[in-house]
Parts: C-alpha cells; structure tokens; sequence
C-alpha cells in the first residue's frame, strides 16, 4: 500500500512541475463553462420560464454542479497510457512489482485530488461573479446516493479510458484517433457535459441512457438534483453498476489480450 | 510576383508532403473524420432541439442560429485547414528542429504557419461550404449584403491568421505553455453562439480585445443585413491591427528564441 501511497505523492508533486501549464489546464475548463452558463443564462432570462422541466435555479444549479463532477470524474491522467503502449514505454512498468492498472488510478486520484481542490475554488470565484440561483442539497440520503453515484462514475471512465488506450496494442498509429472519437467527441455530448440528456426527445433519451456516457456526468448530477428518485433511481445505479461491472471485465479481457500482441514498438 | 509564386510551389510541396503522411495512414484518418463529422452532426442535433424546445435564441431564429453556428465551423475549419503546422510547431522547439526551420531559404513563419495542411479538414471544407450557403440562401440576401459577408469571412481568417502567429510566439518565449493553440480554439468556440448571448463586459470583451465577435459573430450578422458600414470599417481596421500587432510579436519572439540543440 505505501509504494501506491508514494506514487500518489510524486503524481500530485509532478502535477505542479509546469504550473502555468496547469493554471492554463484550468482556464480552459471555466471558458466551457462560461459559454454554457451564458448560453442558459439567455435562454431563462425571463422570469419563471420553464423549458423542458427545468427551471433557472435547476439547470444553472446544473452548471455550477458540471464543474465539481467534471472535475472529480473527467480528470484522469490515464489518458496518457495509450502513448506509453505506441511508444513501447509500457515495457518500463510491465517489470515493476505494482499493478498497471493501480498504478494509474492511484495517478487518477492524485489528479481528481488536484482538480477538485482548484475546481471548488472556481465554483466559489464563479459563483461570487455571476450569482446564479443554486439548489444546496440538504437530504442526506441523496447526497449519499450522489456520491455513490460519482464512484460508478470514476469506475466507467477509468475502465472506459483503459479500453480505448488498448487500441495501440492492435494499432499504434490509432492511439490519439480512438481517444478523439470515444473521449473527446461521444463521451463529451453523450454523457451530458454540454447539455442535460433531458432536452432530447423521448427515443434519443431512452438510446443515450442505454449507454454508459451519461452515468459519467448527467446521472450523477440529476441525482443531487433529486430529478430522478423512488424505482428510476434504483433502475439507474443497476445500469451504472452493471456498466461499471461489465467495462472492468471487458477491460481486463482486452489488456489480457493485448499484452499477448504487445511487440514494444519504439523501443 | 516571384515571391508570391515561390511560396505557392513551396505551400504546394509541403501541403503534399502533408497529405501523404495522413493519406498512408487511411484508418487513423477515418477516425478522425468521423469524430470531426459525429461531433458537427451532435451539435447540430443539439441546437436543434433546443431551439425546439425554446422558440429561439438571444432573439434570434433557430435558422439564424443555425447559421451562426456554420459560420463559426466555416472560420473554425478554413483556420485548422491551413494553420495545423502551428499544432506541431511546440515539439520542434524543444527538440531544437525548429533551427532546420531557420536555416532554410524561406520565410520561417511561413513554413511555421503554412507548412503543411491538413488532409482531414481538406474533405469537410466543400459539404460545409454547401451547407453555409444553403443556410444563408434562406435570408434572401442582397448583393451587398453578401459581399459584405465574404469580406467579412476573410477578415475573420486574417484574425484567425492573427492568432496563430500570435500562439507560435508565444510557443518560442515560454515552453512552459502545452496547449496555447487549445486556449486558441476555447476562446474561439464562444462563438459558437452569438456574441449577443453573453452579457456585458464579456460581449465587448469578445468582440473587441479578443475578438472573436467580429471573426465570427459579425459575417454572419452581416449576411442578414444586421452590421453597418461603419460596423464593416472597423472590423477590418480591428482585422488588419490584428495581423499587426501579431507580425510584431512574432519578430520580438525570433529574437528570444534560444535553441535547445547544438
């Protein structure tokens, strides 16, 4: 446990290396935010508008709560492992006596720690700034189910992302170009990032909740809105327990696999 | 005239050289395009539906914003298509490759800057100018209104231009920046919307100081008959400054630049 424990440190140490590199890292993400909030801001600058069963307080309460979910689930230094694969660098650590996948989620904890502590910091900045109205949870029992369902969260991206990483295995030229697709472009729309899954009609919601992206962002935070309760919220952590099950096994599988074909190219 | 025909044969040469390199790797290129194409389409899907839902945006029609948003990609990929050297120019600096840049013959912010375009956005460029075309048919415009657009379109690519010397100096006189160029395409992605959509001080802000309303915002208004004369004028005086102001920058910079190899 301590040599996980010292991994932690030195990722948490090393994401300080490049400071402005990470203060920039941090700028981008408020930009994103900026331009939805503003875009929503519009949208319900009438008093007492409701546009598909949101109110101003709920979807801005959406927002501000994107940048604490964003933060905790979305950042990940594991994007990084299908370069170590491409390159040959995976060979390095396949002789160490860890875990490769400890490994990187113990760096993706260092990195959430980090990008948790500056995001409060923006949401405060932000919230100072722009004083939209916020929905506090108070129920205990959904702030509870919130957190558990955050932990589903970092359990399907983790897996998720080591998946896509696996494709340099097969194809190292692919590595960036699976990332772009999954990460970057479905995961981005599909798991509610940009907008709630809600303002789709009823068949696209029903297609997108069948997929593992909105269990990322948009379940999680629908649950610390109290939107959804009773035998949908039941219904929910079922799908995301049974995609956070299914993508460890396939994950496990897909290395299992491609360590066999592994030729450390580069090295 | 030679100059300009000499660069010609040079761009030509070096976009070629581009194009192979992703050419040979056919199935890292279907990714990409597709990627690029879901992402266009997801988005498209989302106005769609939210302007469904909310009879408009910022006063505007869901055709218009529809517009605004082609527009946007119109600049967005015009820009990646000739600019994507300036994405690889950071590892040539700390590699010290970019001393092979400054030994040629030719112009190191051309080569920099232009140096090499980008296959990918080559085969989205011709559907999006259709579908920009088609959208902006519905308004009816006039003749001048239309002019007034193209030469707003082009300004926008000057400011754009702007911009990426302005990120390639940047990228001489501090390593300790990864993704300047991403700061670039965050900045640029509020125009997406309307720059009408973001209250004040931000609307002038990106209008004026980074201005991304007038690279983005403005041909588009324009086309609907939404920008004065005098509106246009000061575009191009803010377009031209831009390009300035950069030049300027990127001489200071080549002056900074301390090579990382021997």
């Amino acid at each position: 446990m301590n040599k996980y424990f010292q991994i932690f440190k030195i990722s948490f140490q090393e994401e300080f290396t490049y400071k402005i590199n990470f203060v920039m890292w941090r700028v981008r993400n408020v930009f994103q935010i900026i331009v939805t909030y503003y875009l929503w801001d519009t949208i319900f600058s009438a008093p007492g508008r409701e546009v598909f069963g949101y109110d101003r307080a709920k979807i801005m309460t959406y927002i501000f709560t994107l940048i604490i979910v964003r933060s905790i689930v979305l950042s990940a230094r594991a994007v990084d492992v299908s370069s170590d694969v491409a390159e040959g660098n995976l060979s390095n650590y396949l002789i160490r006596p860890m875990s490769y996948f400890k490994y990187w989620f113990t760096r993706d904890i260092a990195s959430k720690v980090l990008n948790l502590f500056f995001a409060a910091g923006e949401f405060a900045i932000l919230f100072v700034i722009l004083k939209p109205p916020f929905f506090f949870q108070t129920n205990i029992y959904v702030f509870l189910s919130f957190l558990m369902a955050i932990v589903l969260a970092i359990l399907i991206y983790f897996s998720l992302l080591f998946i896509i990483s696996a494709v340099p295995f097969w194809a190292p030229e692919l590595g960036w170009g699976s990332q772009f697709l999954v990460i970057i472009v479905m995961l981005e729309f599909l798991s509610g990032a940009v907008f709630p899954i809600d303002i789709l009609p009823g068949v696209y919601q029903k297609i997108v909740m069948s997929l593992p992206f909105p269990y990322m962002i948009f379940f999680p935070v629908q649950v610390y809105l109290g939107k959804i309760t009773g035998m949908s919220l039941i219904q929910g952590f079922v799908i995301s327990i049974a995609w956070a099950v299914a993508l460890y096994l396939a994950m496990r599988y897909v290395w299992s696999r491609g360590l066999k074909e592994y030729q450390a190219f580069g090295r | 005239m030679k100059k300009l025909k000499y660069y010609s044969k040079i761009w030509w040469l070096l976009t070629r050289n581009s194009f192979s390199i992703v050419l040979g790797q056919r199935v890292a290129l279907l990714f990409f395009l597709t990627g690029k194409v879901l992402r266009f389409s997801l988005f498209i899907g989302f106005l769609y539906f939210l302007i469904q839902g909310t009879n408009g945006l910022a006063g505007y029609s869901g055709n218009q914003a529809i517009f605004f948003f082609l527009v946007f990609n119109l600049v967005d990929v015009l820009s990646q298509f000739f600019f994507r050297e300036v994405y690889r120019f950071r590892p040539k600096i700390i590699s010290g490759d970019f001393d092979l840049t400054l030994v040629k013959p030719t112009n190191a912010l051309f080569v920099s800057l232009l140096g090499g375009a980008d296959a990918i956005d080559f085969f989205t460029i011709p559907p999006l100018i259709i579908a920009t075309w088609y959208a902006g048919s519905l308004f009816h415009p006039s003749i001048l209104s239309t002019l007034y657009f193209v030469l707003l379109i082009v300004n926008g690519f000057l400011i754009a231009a702007a911009f990426h010397i302005a990120v390639l100096a940047m990228g001489i006189i501090t390593l300790e920046i990864d993704h300047t160029i991403m700061i670039y395409r965050d900045l640029t992605s509020f125009g997406r919307f309307p720059v009408d959509i973001y209250k004040q001080p931000v609307q002038g802000l990106l209008t004026y100081l980074i201005p991304v309303g007038i690279m983005i915002t403005f041909p588009a208004k324009a086309l609907m008959g939404l920008v004065s004369g005098g509106g246009i004028l000061i575009s191009m005086f803010i377009g031209v400054l831009a390009l300035f102001l950069s030049f300027r920058f990127w001489n200071y910079a080549l002056k900074k630049y301390a090579s990382a190899s021997s």
